[in-house]
């Protein structure tokens, strides 16, 4: 598509906005797909209908940004193996083949969830209207999720906390270094196969965002989501520390 | 955290922020391993200011008496750059989530290092300080400057009380410590602050009490007649212009970077104030002080750091340094008699060159 809507200044804006949009309803159909594969790992059943219901959740935010997409007639294109969420996938699927409930917990309610709020909640504030609402309505509900899996995470750090650090330490390398990646200004040369044309990193000053803030903010989240869980501070800034940006 | 985590009650935590980006880049880079290489000054920016405080290393000091506490470092993250007015209400909020991260570590007390104790000074009932005590670390501050003073005065045999005495930053918390502390020891008080009204009214006070003062907002106008200079103010505006030689200066700023305004240093005896010397030493774990310790010394510490050691190896958890214009005498001379006793003494003579020779 290539005409603009009447509800955007610019073919620019127009087509920051089909990204973002791009962006958020593939990430919510990797997370319905991480939470359909995660209700494999759980044995009990009122854990798994709830890893059901949170797969369905996902479900409905995706179906809302897609039908919200459509209502304004934006160019939407959807790609779960694109460069950095068909890695993200990848490594989920790593731990729930190992029915490691706790790292599927670990990598969709904290890494992916810190992002999705944190990013939604910028998107909301940059975007007027009905997408502004949409998204931080979203963002609303992610935080619920992420709020639920703290308490879960919190007491499974206090039953053995050096396993449970060296467990999180690895999947933080193996997941936030594809989301660092993922938010980093450097890493633009190649298309991640959701946005079109440009990489939408350096194109958000058309909607009044960057790239920096976004990351910036979707990492301190993270990092308040380790704190909750009682994870150290020594631990979690070396951890961000090591991460590319 | 487990109960066992509670259990395991720290006795200080420190808070504070780096000086520079340069600083801020090299503590991180000094985390990152070799494989992932380092990051750049602009990465570093990007990232590192949005982080929220949080504990960065712990830390074991040890006392002339045996005793052994143990604490904690708190970074802030606070913006070396966004140190103005304008940045307040930012770098308080930094401030109370660090508070915050030091309560949940159960420290019994907390040292407000650096530019987080000048956030704090008006600012006291901002911060719940009920379950933790909080200390600007003023003054054991105040009492090093004033400690080096008087040895830097006798090694260059300056008679304190024939010296005009300029305080930078005079209506300051420290400064005015300073002021009061040596009324009656020296020949005239020559003060500098940027609020004209404080000013005028701090010299009055100290004037009434038959001191001899001079005062003005434009340091140039004292430059000229001081001997003796402390610079207790966080500005990056001053300029050491036209001075009398020979001067000793006694920079204790934050940062102490005063020596970069001088364009020539000959007739100037300058060095690094407010900094104590660990005598019985530390560790950190980790330890990253190859990546951001800048002393020429082992063990050296900012002397607000080491009010919270102090009054931590005495026991003594109360807030003792707080507010503004409350640092009495006899507070100066209690924490540095409770500081020698533990082996914490004045620091050696350095200034950005290396140590005095």
């Amino acid at each position: 598509m290539e005409s603009t809507n009447h509800q955007f200044k610019s073919i620019d804006e127009f087509n920051v906005v089909s990204d973002v949009f791009s962006q958020a309803i593939t990430g919510e159909l990797i997370g319905m797909s991480n939470f359909a594969s995660l209700s494999g790992t759980i044995d009990d059943p009122h854990e798994k209908m709830e890893a059901v219901e949170h797969a369905d959740s996902e479900r409905q935010h995706a179906e809302g940004f897609l039908a919200y997409a459509n209502k304004i007639g934006l160019n939407v294109k959807i790609n779960l193996n694109g460069e950095y969420w068909g890695r993200v996938r990848k490594v989920f699927l790593k731990y729930s083949e190992k029915n490691d409930f706790i790292a599927c917990l670990i990598i969709q309610e904290v890494m992916l969830e810190a992002y999705a709020i944190a990013m939604y909640s910028d998107v909301g504030k940059a975007l007027k209207g009905g997408p502004s609402k949409l998204f931080i309505s979203i963002a609303d509900e992610e935080k619920e999720h992420m709020d639920h899996s703290t308490e879960i995470l919190r007491e499974e750090l206090e039953k053995n906390p050096p396993e449970f650090l060296k467990k999180f330490e690895e999947i933080h390398y193996d997941c936030m270094t594809i989301l660092a990646e993922f938010s980093a200004t450097s890493k633009c040369e190649s298309s991640c196969g959701v946005c079109q044309g440009d990489c939408l990193k350096l194109s958000l000053d058309h909607i009044d965002l960057d790239v920096t803030t976004m990351r910036g903010n979707a990492l301190a989240l993270y990092a308040k989501a380790m704190d909750n869980i009682g994870i150290p501070g020594e631990k979690s800034i070396q951890w961000i520390a090591n991460l590319p940006a | 955290m487990s109960a066992n985590h509670k259990l395991e009650q720290l006795d200080f935590a420190v808070i504070g922020h780096q000086e520079s980006w340069n600083d801020i880049k090299a503590f991180i880079n000094g985390m990152r391993s070799d494989d992932v290489g380092d990051l750049s000054l602009e990465q570093v920016k990007n990232t590192f200011g949005y982080i929220p405080p949080r504990s960065v290393f712990k830390m074991k000091v040890r006392s002339k008496t045996d005793a052994l506490i143990h604490g904690v470092y708190i970074e802030t993250f606070i913006e070396p750059d966004k140190l103005g007015m304008q940045h307040l209400r930012t770098n308080i909020t930094k401030v109370n989530e660090a508070i915050a991260v030091a309560q949940s570590l159960n420290a019994k007390i907390i040292a407000l290092g650096g530019f987080t104790s000048i956030v704090l000074e008006g600012n006291l009932s901002t911060f719940n300080t009920t379950e933790t005590k909080i200390t600007t670390g003023n003054s054991l501050t105040a009492a090093y400057i004033l400690k080096g003073i008087e040895k830097a005065s006798k090694k260059f045999n300056v008679d304190l009380k024939s010296s005009n005495v300029l305080i930078i930053g005079a209506t300051g918390d420290i400064g005015m410590a300073c002021t009061n502390y040596l009324k009656g020891s020296v020949k005239n008080f020559l003060l500098c602050a940027r609020n004209k009204r404080r000013l005028e009214k701090f010299s009055n006070e100290i004037s009434e009490g038959g001191c001899s003062v001079s005062y003005d907002t434009d340091l140039s106008r004292l430059l000229p007649q001081a001997d003796i200079i402390i610079s207790a103010a966080s500005s990056n505006d001053i300029a050491i212009e036209h001075y009398k030689k020979p001067v000793i200066i006694c920079d204790a700023g934050y940062p102490k970077n005063l020596e970069l305004k001088i364009a020539k240093t000959e007739g100037i005896s300058l060095f690094h104030g407010g900094m104590g010397h660990i005598g019985y030493g530390y560790d950190f774990n980790p330890d990253y002080t190859k990546h951001f310790y800048r002393y020429p010394l082992p063990h050296i510490g900012h002397g607000c750091v080491l009010e919270a050691v102090v009054l931590a190896f005495e026991n003594k958890f109360e807030n003792y340094s707080n507010g503004k214009g409350n640092i009495s005498n006899l507070k100066i001379d209690d924490i540095y008699a409770m500081s020698i006793k533990h082996g914490l003494e004045l620091a050696p003579f350095y200034n950005s060159k290396g140590l005095w020779t």
